[in-house]
């Protein structure tokens, strides 16, 4: 039954996809479906999973710029032994630089075991391979890790495949718009609403883990940050009192909380401790300074302030020392967020064209404008730092959530049950 | 220091004239000189009356400026003169940033609009504690503004 269902989104879509000229071509990847040691009606239903598996690893892949795999074909099924060592002179001829061999295995406990193996097919080399016991239920999350480890093998980059992404899911419009935070996998699956809707919350976002998630919430009449812990559901402020907060980002460890707060007229960046404790205050100009963003390496925050007449890039010590600008263009930079590699920062400018989003090196040097516009905003880095997600107002006013890969593709819409705005990625979850 | 005592006088002097009851029922109501009873409205109607009477609920701002323009100060001053009359009323100024803005910038600039028009307020006699102020930064569509809702 599945595998007739599999057998028809096989269709061979359009996987020569046009390169941008001047990048290198894709490394071909073959993803023969994966296998069983499993014998009788047990072994049948291992190969189904295994045949799903194969087929999410194909779609995660097909995803970025850097892989193309072939298309699974059932012809291709091999025996358990053949997992570790592959017949690679097959692949070879097909073309293949890179495969992947795989198996599902039950377990007494009714867990399975999932193992996944990637190799250089010229070589015929092993480059990496990765197992764990997983609930039938995780057979996604096993898939997606398997995806992760043959990015990672071949492009050196952390894969983003078993990430979440969280955003606000909007529905109605005008004054009587209802947002509430959702959280999904990066793919769009396991989709769930955090908040019930019955106060306005703005910018998710995700400690690095996927566990906790600070927002901004306006349960208290004037917008405040809350932290929420995703298992258990508690919910505490951030910060005690009344002053408006809003802009919160974790740092790369998940140890703090940079934040904007308002104390009169002025917004400065304030840290705090993500479990609490008493916030620091970082910076005194008079302008407006938010939209904070950690160094991976927690050393530096990385802000807009708009201190010099419009808003610009700006990057300091954590303790608030060495404040130094980044950006001089024309026009406006604002939401800065800094890649999870520390080579760059995606922004959101602001300039006659409307908003659009670009990179910039983390010295400030080489800018680049990945997007059209002219109502694009909010960009959040995937754990790979080579594809970033979105928001985007559409002709019919409704706003969407893309994913934008940096080799200069067009954007993609995420598939979400609602209009969507403010997403934010989680790092890779453990 | 002459202001600050004003505004104490003005504080002092509104609460004893708004307990009001109705005709003969309330304690210390029998002198002639007893100012003119106040019944509780309905929120509704005093919307309007303060809309009415202040020339006005909402000001408007420059794109990307917090600046009370000359329009701006005329109706808070109506505002003001109105909440000082009734200083039993509580007022939330909410401040919008413009649409165009980015999410986070347009909070703070809303936030900012809101205490300029609050500081403006107070400065004009109306006691701090009947104003609070907060910001839709871009969440309510339309121009750059704040406005001043009675929410008691």
């Amino acid at each position: 039954m599945i595998l007739v269902a599999a057998g028809a989104s096989l269709g061979g879509t359009a996987h020569a996809q046009a390169q941008a000229p001047g990048t290198p071509a894709a490394t071909v990847i073959a993803i023969p479906p994966m296998t069983s040691p499993d014998k009788g009606a047990r072994g049948n239903e291992m190969l189904a999973m295994a045949w799903q598996a194969t087929q999410l690893i194909e779609t995660d892949l097909r995803q970025t710029a850097e892989l193309m795999p072939l298309p699974p074909n059932q012809k291709d099924y091999y025996s358990y032994p053949e997992v570790t060592a592959p017949t690679f002179s097959k692949w070879r001829e097909k073309g293949a630089k890179a495969l992947i061999t795989g198996f599902v295995q039950s377990r007494s406990d009714g867990r399975m075991t999932v193992g996944c193996y990637v190799y250089d097919v010229d070589k015929g080399r092993e480059l990496g391979r990765i197992g764990f016991v997983v609930a039938p239920s995780d057979w996604r999350r096993a898939a997606h890790k398997c995806s992760g480890l043959a990015y990672q093998s071949i492009t050196g980059a952390p894969g983003m495949f078993d990430t979440r992404i969280s955003y606000v899911a909007e529905s109605g419009s005008g004054d009587t718009r209802v947002k509430r935070v959702a959280v999904m996998d990066s793919d769009g699956f396991n989709h769930s609403y955090v908040t019930a809707g019955e106060t306005t919350v703005l910018t998710p976002r995700l400690s690095p883990r996927g566990k906790n998630l600070a927002f901004v919430s306006y349960v208290g009449g004037v917008p405040q940050i809350q932290v929420l812990d995703l298992q258990s559901k508690q919910q505490r402020p951030l910060v005690a009192g009344n002053p408006v907060s809003f802009a919160p980002r974790y740092s790369h460890d998940g140890s703090k909380i940079a934040f904007s707060m308002m104390l009169g007229p002025n917004s400065d960046i304030y840290i705090v401790d993500a479990d609490g404790g008493l916030p620091r205050r970082l910076t005194t100009s008079p302008g407006i300074d938010t939209d904070p963003s950690f160094s991976p390496d927690g050393a530096k925050i990385l802000f807009e302030s708009d201190r010099s007449g419009s808003q610009q890039l700006y990057v300091m010590n954590a303790d608030g020392s060495g404040e130094r600008r980044l950006s001089f263009g024309t026009g406006a930079y604002a939401a800065p967020e800094w890649s999870p590699d520390g080579k760059r920062i995606a922004f959101t400018r602001r300039g006659p064209d409307g908003r659009r989003i670009g990179v910039i090196d983390a010295d400030g040097g080489n800018e680049q404008l990945l997007t059209t516009g002219p109502t694009d905003e909010g960009p959040s880095w995937a754990a790979s730092s080579r594809e970033l997600v979105f928001q985007r107002a559409e002709a019919n006013g409704q706003s969407g959530i893309f994913r934008l890969t940096l080799d200069g593709s067009a954007p993609r819409k995420m598939s979400i049950p609602q209009a969507g705005s403010d997403p934010d990625w989680s790092g890779a979850i453990d | 220091m002459r202001k600050m005592l004003f505004l104490a006088i003005v504080a002092l002097a509104a609460p004893a004239a708004s307990q009001g009851f109705p005709f003969g029922l309330g304690p210390g109501q029998r002198q002639a000189s007893a100012p003119p009873p106040v019944v509780q409205q309905p929120i509704e109607v005093l919307r309007a009356d303060f809309g009415a009477q202040a020339g006005g609920t909402t000001i408007y701002f420059v794109s990307g400026s917090s600046g009370l323009g000359a329009q701006a100060r005329t109706i808070l001053a109506g505002q003001a003169a109105w909440l000082r009359r009734h200083p039993e009323i509580a007022v939330r100024v909410e401040g919008h940033g413009d649409p165009g803005d980015t999410r986070d910038h347009a909070l703070a600039v809303g936030a900012r609009r809101a205490e300029q028009a609050r500081d403006y307020l107070v400065l004009l006699g109306v006691p701090m504690a009947q104003v609070s102020a907060m910001t839709w930064g871009k969440e309510r569509p339309g121009a750059p503004r704040a406005v001043t809702t009675i929410v008691r």
